[in-house]
C-alpha cells in the first residue's frame, strides 16, 4: 500500500501576539510539525506496516518548508520519504490553494492508495485542507477518522459521528483526516534523528506540478485584535482552601455569578 | 447587489442561521439537501426558495455525495453556506475544490460590497479577525443554528447521483450521554490537572452543589475518553456563553479558552500560577484542584 501524510510545518498562535493595529506578529511563535499530524504518521505506519507498504510524508508551504530544521523533524518520524513542495508563492496561501498544491503532489507521486491528514493545523485550523484535497482528487474522504484496516482499493474506518461512532468500507483511493486520539505517536529517538538524514527527499516547485488557478480573488482588508471582554483578574488566596472558598462564594453571590 | 447562494445541507436540517445569512444576500437561496427525504421536506418549508434533493441514501453515507453535491453547485456558482460538522465539511470542501474557491471558517459577518462578498472571520485560532473580500465564488462553513419553523413550501427537485464508493456497515452509540452545554448557565471545566477518572466524582459534586453542568478540555474527551465529545470547549469543541465557568486543572490554551470568550464570569483554579488561564480569569485560585474543590463544593451547600 501507498500512503500518503500530509504534514504541516506551521507555528502555533498561542506564541503569536497581536498588536493594538491588528498585525499578527509570528516573530516569536517557531514552526513545529503541526501538533495533531504525528498521529497521522503513526496511524499510516501501522496500516503500512500491516499490509506491506510505503509511507510518504508530504507538505507544502513556503521555502521554510525545506529548510534543515523542518526536514530533520519530518524525517525522523516514522516517513519512508518525503515530498517536499516549497514555493515562496504559498506564503499566506488559503486552504484551497495549499489543498490544490497537494492534491497535485500526490497524483505527481502516482498510485497513491490513501492519503491521511492530521485534525486540524495549529495556525489554520479549518479543518478544509484534507476535504478539498479530495475534492481535487475526486475521492471519497472521511474525517475524524479513529481506526483504518484493509489494504489497497478496499479499507474500512471507524469514525466518530454525533452520539457515537460508525464503521464504513470505502473502495479505492481515499482521504482520511484521523481524530486527534487515533494513535499515539512515538517522539523519535536518537536513531530515528540520525536515520533522518538518510531518508530520500524530493523538492517540488509549484510551476513543476500544474496547479489549476484559483477561482476567486480574496483581498484581506485588515486584521485587528478580537474585541475581548475586560476580565477583573482578581487572585484569592489560597493557602487555606475554605477561607478561599467562602471568599469566592461570597464574591460570586455578590455579582449574581450564582 | 445581490448574489445567489446555495445552502449545503449534510443530513442534518438544523440551518436557521444559514437560511438568515443567505437571505441577508439577498439572491435566490437554494439547499443542497442529502439525507433522507422528511430532511428536504422539513428544510423545503424552512424559507429557501428551492431544493435539490439526491436522493435516498440508504446505506451510502453523507460523504458519498460529495462529488454530486460539488457537480450541482457548479452548474450555478455563488455564494456557498454549510455547517461544519465532519460530513459537511466533506461536501463544502468538495464544492470548494470544484470551484477553486476560498474555504472560509470562523465567519462572524457576511455582507456584499458591490459585488464582492466581504467577510469578517476569527483566524489563527481566535488570536485575530481578519476581514476579506472575496471576488468570485466562496464557501463558507458556519454554524448552523436551530432548525428553521415551518413557513414555506418550496419545490423539491430529485437529482439523480451516484454515490461514492462508500457504505456504512455499521453505527454504534456512543457510551456517553448526550448534553447540550450551549443552554447550560454554569459550566464546571475540568482538564487534565484531574488524575483519574474516577475523580470525576469530585467534579460531578462541585457541579451538583453549583447547578452546573461538566464539560472539559479536549485531551478529555479525545485521547483519555473520561467524556464525551460533545463535552469539550474550545475552537474544536463547543463554544458557550454560560453565566459562570469554572476552568480547573486546565492550563488556558488559547485553542480552550476561545471556547468560553462569551462566558460572564471565569473562575480559575490551578496549582501552577503563572497558568496562562489566570490572565483569562476573572477569579484565580493558585492552588491544589484536591483541595479547593471540596472546600468550595462544601461552600456552596
Ligand atoms: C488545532 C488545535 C485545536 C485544538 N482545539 C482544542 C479545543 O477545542 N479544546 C481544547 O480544550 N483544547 C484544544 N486543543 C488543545 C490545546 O492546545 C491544549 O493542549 C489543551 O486544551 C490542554 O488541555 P488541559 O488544559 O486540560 O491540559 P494541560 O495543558 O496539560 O493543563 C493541565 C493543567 O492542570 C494543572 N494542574 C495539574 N495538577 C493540578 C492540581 N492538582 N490542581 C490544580 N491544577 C493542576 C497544571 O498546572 C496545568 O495547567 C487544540 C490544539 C490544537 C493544536
Ligand atoms: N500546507 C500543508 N501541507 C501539508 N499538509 C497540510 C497543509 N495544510 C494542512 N495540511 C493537512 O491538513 C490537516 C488539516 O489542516 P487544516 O485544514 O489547515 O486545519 C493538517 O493536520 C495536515 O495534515
Amino acid at each position: 500500500m501507498k500512503i500518503v501524510v500530509a504534514y504541516k510545518w506551521a507555528p502555533n498562535p498561542q506564541d503569536a501576539t497581536v498588536g493594538a493595529a491588528g498585525a499578527v506578529d509570528w516573530s516569536r511563535a517557531k514552526p513545529a510539525i503541526s501538533e495533531y499530524d504525528p498521529v497521522a504518521v503513526e496511524l499510516a505506519r501501522e496500516l503500512a506496516d500491516a499490509t506491506g507498504g510505503e509511507v510518504i510524508g508530504l507538505t507544502a508551504g513556503a521555502k521554510g518548508v525545506d529548510a534543515t530544521m523542518a526536514r530533520k523533524a519530518a524525517l525522523s518520524r516514522r516517513f519512508d520519504r518525503a515530498v517536499i513542495v516549497a514555493d515562496d508563492s504559498l506564503q499566506g496561501a488559503g486552504s484551497t490553494e495549499l489543498a490544490a498544491v497537494l492534491a497535485a503532489a500526490v497524483r505527481h507521486i502516482g498510485d497513491v492508495d490513501l492519503v491521511i491528514t492530521g485534525d486540524s493545523s495549529v495556525d489554520v485550523g479549518g479543518k478544509m485542507v484534507p476535504t478539498v484535497l479530495a475534492g481535487q482528487l475526486g475521492w471519497p474522504a472521511v474525517a475524524e477518522v479513529s481506526a483504518v484496516t484493509g489494504g489497497a482499493g478496499s479499507v474500512r474506518v471507524e469514525r466518530a459521528i454525533a452520539g457515537g461512532t460508525q464503521v464504513l468500507e470505502i473502495s479505492g483511493p481515499a482521504v482520511l483526516a484521523a481524530s486527534t486520539d487515533a494513535a499515539v505517536p512515538r517522539l523519535p529517538g536518537m536513531k530515528d534523528i540520525l536515520a533522518a538524514t538518510k531518508k530520500p527527499v524530493q523538492t517540488l516547485t509549484v510551476a513543476e506540478l500544474g496547479v489549476p488557478a484559483t477561482g476567486s480573488t480574496v483581498t484581506v482588508k485588515g486584521t485587528s485584535r478580537p474585541d475581548l471582554k475586560a476580565r477583573k483578574g482578581q487572585m484569592i488566596d489560597a493557602k487555606d482552601p475554605a477561607a478561599a472558598a467562602a471568599e469566592l462564594v461570597a464574591a460570586l453571590r455578590g455579582t449574581g455569578a450564582l | 447587489m445581490t448574489v445567489n447562494t446555495w445552502i449545503v445541507v449534510a443530513g442534518d436540517p438544523a440551518i436557521g442561521d444559514l437560511i438568515d445569512t443567505a437571505r441577508s444576500l439577498g439572491g435566490e437561496v437554494t439547499a443542497a439537501v442529502v439525507g433522507p427525504r422528511p430532511v428536504a421536506d422539513t428544510v423545503a418549508a424552512g424559507g429557501v426558495d428551492k431544493v435539490i434533493w439526491f436522493g435516498e441514501p440508504g446505506d451510502a453515507p453523507v460523504e458519498a455525495y460529495a462529488t454530486a453535491v460539488a457537480d450541482a453547485i457548479a452548474a450555478a456558482p455563488g455564494v456557498v453556506l454549510g455547517s461544519g460538522g465532519p460530513g459537511g465539511r466533506v461536501l463544502l470542501g468538495a464544492a470548494a475544490a470544484r470551484l477553486q474557491a476560498p474555504a472560509l471558517t470562523g465567519a462572524s459577518s457576511v455582507s456584499l460590497d458591490g459585488a464582492d462578498v466581504v467577510v469578517k472571520r476569527s483566524v489563527f485560532g481566535g488570536i485575530a479577525e481578519e476581514t476579506v473580500a472575496v471576488s468570485g465564488p466562496v464557501v463558507l462553513v458556519l454554524d448552523g443554528g436551530s432548525v428553521p419553523a415551518a413557513t414555506g413550501s418550496a419545490p423539491v427537485e430529485e437529482i439523480a447521483s451516484v454515490p461514492l464508493g462508500m457504505t456504512v456497515v455499521q453505527t454504534k452509540p456512543s457510551e456517553f450521554e448526550e448534553v447540550d452545554l450551549g443552554a447550560a448557565v454554569r459550566v464546571v471545566g475540568i482538564g487534565r490537572g484531574l488524575k483519574t477518572k474516577k475523580d470525576l466524582a469530585l467534579i460531578d459534586g462541585l457541579a451538583g452543589a453549583s447547578d452546573a453542568e461538566v464539560a472539559c478540555s479536549r485531551p478529555l474527551a479525545e485521547g483519555m475518553d473520561w467524556l464525551g465529545k460533545d463535552r469539550y470547549i474550545g475552537v474544536s469543541g463547543q463554544n458557550i456563553s454560560p453565566e459562570l465557568y469554572f476552568a480547573i486543572g486546565i492550563s488556558g490554551q488559547l485553542q480552550h479558552m476561545v471556547g468560553v470568550r462569551g462566558a460572564k464570569t471565569i473562575v480559575a483554579i490551578n496549582s501552577d500560577p503563572n497558568a496562562p488561564v489566570f490572565t483569562e480569569a476573572d477569579y484565580g485560585l493558585v492552588g491544589d484542584l484536591y483541595q479547593i474543590v471540596p472546600a468550595l463544593t462544601d461552600a456552596l451547600k
